[in-house]
């Protein structure tokens, strides 16, 4: 029809049974694919290793914020109470670790919850209103009844007609070339 | 009965017995001739010895309650060691705080406010003493006693039920039993919460009874459990590198205790923390000077060794294992994660001596007309033996135990899950 329709986007090619797509999210792993995805109804066990995932980065940010929110709160407490307007409450001293200390490990638990909330966002790649998988037709039933592995052209080793005989020989059923 | 025969391992509990009765003789010894002399802190390594395997198994007991009624899949395989272990509360309750609180020398010297003639920092009799008559309604020597047998009682009963019915399902293989285990966990661990709280409060608060916090038995609570998860992560380790969890025990076990322990470190930091912040902010004196004997010299005003110890408590017992536990590969590494249970294990040693040693004692040449027990003395040692002992008696009846039952719930409807646990 136009243009646009002539870019691709990957491969998808849809599985009926749990080790079916198991296996051959096994043998993409191997082939040494870095960009495709595994869609599945429902989480199955073991499936991050067999896609060769690596760890979430998400709780580096995690901890990168918690130990920023701990400097905050330091820097908030020693501020307003001991630098900007000294006042003594209590008998306490004008600054010390241990009377904010509440207020120390809040800061903490917000920025590390900041993190962990944002990190998520930054990683996932969101937010983002369409994808062009939404545009497969049965789509829809790797919600359901069907699991589907979806090789992406920004991948090196994507090849439009090679990829589509891979995804056969791993015994894919039902074989769609995804357009942008 | 056994359908498999007994691990070879559990041939060695008559060592563990011998070790256990031998070292706990000596430590006897020791406390019935420091009582002699007038010396009490030789009986405090008894109460420190049996409080520390008391934790570690009412830890365990709990543990198996909360995994019970959570019927948390990954629990099976690993509460079967906790189940083998409990057996032995009863026992260490038995043979170390019993003794102590029904011998009169040892109660006397241990918990003075059962001695009317003590004499307090103030120069008075204990017998005379307002604070105590005001609270003699519950601190009164027979309902003293009587706590303590509860005690035995209610932790005997418990520990008894929800090992008969685990067992029973090995050879009957009824479903039934799981859901009886269910009733008796959630009713267990209300009547263990109140239980294990009174534990503490008469062991240990009652110590200085001048002095009161209603977190401690939430302290205790979190010591318990984090005791409990450091035995049992090292001893996992030992069963599967040779015992009856060899092959079974996976990367994913390993994680779901290395999470427990994170979280129970911080817990355990969030009551401590928060009794102190309270007793600090508040700032008053029948509080203030129980952290006060633990920081400073009452005369001097200079640090005393007790500061050493809390500051260990902070960086040794909090950031060292919350900062490693934080990390994936922590909780997976069976090597780092031993190593993180035995910082752990001495953490809590330590916290128990911080907790029952230091105390006010009368001393006339005193300005302040008290001094405060030292920490470091050779008596250190006996609390080490203490716990060598009475962990001799504890595992060698859990061997035993191993012996006589399936060291694997063959039967529990939550086997094959908990075997093939996965993250």
């Amino acid at each position: 029809m136009n243009e646009r329709n002539e870019r691709i986007h990957g491969v998808a090619c849809t599985f009926r049974k749990v080790s079916d797509v198991f296996h051959a999210a096994e043998k993409v792993r191997d082939a040494g694919w870095k960009n495709w995805d595994v869609h599945t109804p429902f989480p199955i066990h073991g499936m991050d290793q067999a896609m060769g995932l690596p760890r979430s980065p998400v709780p580096r940010l995690t901890l990168l914020g918690g130990v920023t929110g701990f400097i905050t709160g330091c820097l908030l407490t020693w501020y307003m109470n001991s630098y900007d307007y000294p006042l003594i409450v209590g008998g306490k001293p004008y600054w010390s670790v241990i009377f904010p200390f509440p207020v120390l490990y809040e800061c903490t638990i917000l920025f590390a919850a900041f993190g962990t909330f944002f990190g998520q966002f930054i990683f996932n790649r969101l937010p983002r209103h369409n994808h062009p998988l939404f545009e497969l037709p049965n789509f829809a039933r790797v919600s359901d009844d069907t699991f589907m592995i979806v090789l992406e052209a920004r991948d090196p080793q994507f090849h439009p007609d090679e990829s589509r005989n891979f995804l056969q020989s791993l015994g894919g059923q039902e074989i769609t070339v995804i357009r942008d | 009965m056994s359908t498999s025969s007994p691990h070879a391992l559990t041939a060695h509990w008559k060592k563990f017995l011998a070790v256990g009765v031998v070292a706990l003789a000596v430590v006897w010894w020791f406390a019935f001739a420091g009582v002699q002399h007038h010396d009490n802190r030789q009986a405090l390594s008894v109460l420190v010895g049996s409080l520390f395997w008391v934790a570690v198994l009412i830890g365990m007991l709990m543990l198996t309650m909360i995994t019970r009624v959570f019927d948390a899949g990954w629990a099976p395989l690993i509460r079967r060691n906790w189940e083998l272990l409990i057996a032995g509360l009863p026992v260490v309750i038995l043979v170390g705080i019993v003794p102590l609180a029904f011998l009169p020398d040892f109660r006397h010297a241990v918990w003075y406010w059962t001695d009317g003639s003590h004499i307090l920092p103030s120069g008075h009799e204990v017998g005379h003493d307002p604070i105590l008559i005001a609270k003699s309604w519950f601190l009164n020597e027979s309902f003293f006693l009587v706590r303590i047998a509860l005690y035995v009682g209610v932790f005997g009963l418990l520990a008894a039920l929800l090992r008969r019915w685990s067992f029973a399902q090995d050879t009957d293989r009824t479903a039934g039993h799981t859901h009886r285990l269910h009733a008796v966990s959630a009713v267990g661990i209300p009547l263990g919460a109140v239980t294990l709280t009174m534990l503490a409060f008469d062991c240990l608060m009652a110590l200085s009874y001048h002095w009161f916090s209603t977190m401690y038995g939430v302290w205790f609570f979190a010591l318990s459990i984090r005791l409990a998860l450091a035995v049992t992560v090292i001893l996992t380790y030992k069963l599967s590198n040779g015992g009856w969890l060899d092959g079974l025990l996976n990367q994913a076990h390993r994680h779901v205790l290395g999470c427990l322990m994170l979280a129970f470190t911080v817990f355990w930091a969030y009551i401590s923390f928060s009794q102190y912040f309270l007793i600090y902010t508040a700032n008053i004196p029948e509080e203030t000077f129980w952290y006060n004997i633990r920081e400073f010299d009452p005369v001097t005003g200079l640090k005393n060794e007790w500061w050493g110890v809390s500051m260990y408590l902070i960086f040794g017992f909090f950031f060292l294992p919350f900062l490693t536990l934080l990390f994936y590969r922590t909780k997976i590494v069976a090597g780092r994660l031993l190593a993180v249970a035995w910082v752990i294990l001495v953490g809590g040693i330590v916290d128990l001596w911080f907790n029952a040693i230091p105390r006010q004692v009368y001393d006339k040449s005193a300005p302040e007309g008290f001094s405060v027990t030292p920490f470091l003395t050779s008596s250190l040692f006996l609390d080490l033996l203490a716990i060598v002992g009475f962990g001799g008696i504890v595992f060698a009846l859990f061997l035993r135990g191993a012996a006589k039952n399936e060291t694997i719930p063959v039967h529990d409807p939550r086997i094959l899950e908990s075997i093939n646990y996965h993250e």
